[in-house]
């Protein structure tokens, strides 16, 4: 008996803390977002909840993959923002996400080194050259897409060497689990250079711009779902469609996300 | 001469990085921004709630436990040590991800959890049984010992007298063994609030629910505020400090000493 009575304790204590109190009081949204959008959501999450009283948005980001792992197994999200199409797609394949996928925001990759970089890298050629240090993100983070994408067009482009894609590969010292670690690592000089999106470029103070040539940049497409499991789709949905509309644009807008297209 | 370089060497090691951390969050304004900052105060907070919760689960079960262990002869005893110490040793991530294959909702016991309406992972229950599935083991071994040190003659005296095993337990056998589950228990509750790997698996990163301390160290330095991760960071080296400090002063040194275990 009295080595019981502890399991007991503990099996009350689980489904005291378990069992959700039903809420007459505010709305708790869970928004699960792309790491690249953490700055813009802080202000739309101010504006929001002006906007929608009674609404309390709690967001959590980091890289689309993981959070899309996290919601696989479990983690209970209202709505998912992604940096990509692919992984809100595979939520929906698996039917976990309600409704259709809506497209809300659009980005585009640029290269970044730190303001005094001893690389001195002045075009996306010198990224072949064998001391370049190249900070990169872990291939199932979505921007890792569009930038094999960009350094495949690049490969082909005028004044770049033959071997370029597997010289760049070659120079990839690290890879990071989302695309604010990326910008952290070129931030305290860890690496040369690194393709990141231009939003987090525009967010960081302690980085330079390289231009990339406009035949070999993407336009990545940034896109929410809500989820089935959500206590209050309804509310979600409401979410997901002031942030495509023009409070919720404007914002994206000034944090130097693109219009969906 | 020729040991004491080589020894001042490690130590200057060990102290530099952690003594550095400390000046810096305190020299600018790093940790006043910091307190003001609603992610390191909900993560205190939250580190805080999470913590007591883990600590009574952990002595409410692992004190009986304990006992059993010191005082017990049952077969597969040699077995139950070893699992009872094995995260003591497993990296934090592998502790994460197994708890998601039991807990997670497409684990063992997610359907029978689903059926019962409960849903763990990602949520702050996650966090507390991450906490005391690392913890445990801390708290469990330092009891161990301390009880097993216990003079059994002492208990008998107790009995002779006519006390009865509840009188024996409480004026006997744990003040005998205080220094050692009070030891046990400050060791327990820093490795809890230190618990990083198997939170994020298991419980994900969420502000206000499951992102405690170690949490912000790294989502704020992924985000790109460093100020902020080292305010939380600070906090944690003090909180640690703070631990080692209160257990050499109280002089439970020897309680400490994991080899007592056996």
């Amino acid at each position: 008996m009295t080595r019981r009575a502890p399991a007991l304790a503990l099996a009350l204590a689980l489904a005291a803390c378990a069992t959700t109190p039903s809420p007459p009081e505010p709305v708790e949204l869970t928004v699960y977002a792309a790491a690249s959008l953490r700055n813009a959501l802080e202000q739309v999450e101010a504006a929001y909840e002006i906007a929608a009283p009674g609404i309390n948005l709690v967001i959590a980001t980091d890289s689309s993959a993981a959070l899309r792992t996290q919601i696989e197994q479990g983690a209970p999200a209202d709505v998912f923002l992604s940096a990509d199409l692919g992984n809100p797609q595979q939520l929906y394949d698996a039917g976990l996400a309600d409704g259709e996928i809506t497209i809300f925001a659009g980005n585009t990759v640029v290269l970044i080194v730190p303001f005094d970089t001893p690389a001195a890298i002045r075009t996306p050629a010198d990224l072949a050259r064998d001391e370049v240090r190249i900070v990169a993100a872990g291939d199932e983070v979505p921007i890792s897409k569009y930038v094999s994408n960009v350094v495949y067009v690049l490969a082909r482009l005028a004044g770049y060497p033959a071997d370029f894609s597997n010289a760049y590969a070659a120079n990839v010292v690290s890879r990071e689990d989302n695309v604010q670690a990326v910008v952290a690592k070129i931030e305290l000089g860890e690496g040369d250079a690194a393709f990141v999106y231009q939003t987090d470029a525009l967010a960081s103070g302690s980085v330079r711009t390289v231009p990339i040539p406009d035949e070999a940049n993407v336009q990545a497409h940034y896109a929410g779902v809500v989820m089935t499991t959500s206590a209050h789709p309804e509310a979600a949905r409401a979410f997901l469609h002031w942030l495509t509309g023009p409070d919720g644009r404007a914002i994206l807008a000034e944090f130097g996300f693109l219009p969906p297209s | 001469m020729t040991t004491r370089v080589p020894a001042a060497l490690l130590v200057v090691f060990l102290a530099l990085p952690v003594g550095f951390l400390v000046v810096q969050a305190f020299a600018g304004r790093a940790m006043t921004d910091a307190i003001a900052n609603p992610a390191v105060r909900d993560a205190l907070v939250l580190s805080l709630l999470t913590t007591t919760v883990s600590l009574v689960i952990i002595v409410a079960l692992g004190t009986p436990l304990a006992l059993l262990l010191a005082r017990g002869r049952f077969p597969g005893r040699a077995l139950v040590e070893t699992v009872v110490d094995l995260p003591i040793v497993l990296p934090p991530s592998v502790a994460g991800l197994a708890l998601l294959l039991v807990f997670g909702t497409r684990g063992a016991l997610g359907g029978a959890l689903e059926v019962a309406g409960i849903s763990i992972p990602f949520t702050t229950l996650a966090v507390v049984l991450a906490q005391v599935f690392v913890a445990a083991p801390f708290f469990v071994r330092a009891a161990r010992a301390g009880l097993a040190n216990v003079d059994r003659q002492l208990e008998d005296a107790a009995r002779d007298l006519g006390a009865g095993e509840r009188q024996v337990a409480r004026h006997v056998t744990l003040p005998l063994a205080a220094p050692a589950l009070a030891a046990g228990l400050v060791l327990c509750w820093s490795r809890a609030l230190g618990e990083f790997g198997a939170t994020i698996m298991f419980a994900g990163n969420v502000p206000g629910r499951t992102q405690t301390l170690p949490l912000v160290v790294y989502g704020e330095f992924q985000a790109g505020d460093l100020e902020a991760s080292i305010a939380a960071a600070a906090i944690l080296i003090l909180a640690a400090f703070g631990v080692l400090l209160a257990v050499r002063t109280l002089n439970w040194r020897r309680a400490l000493d994991l080899r007592a275990g056996g």
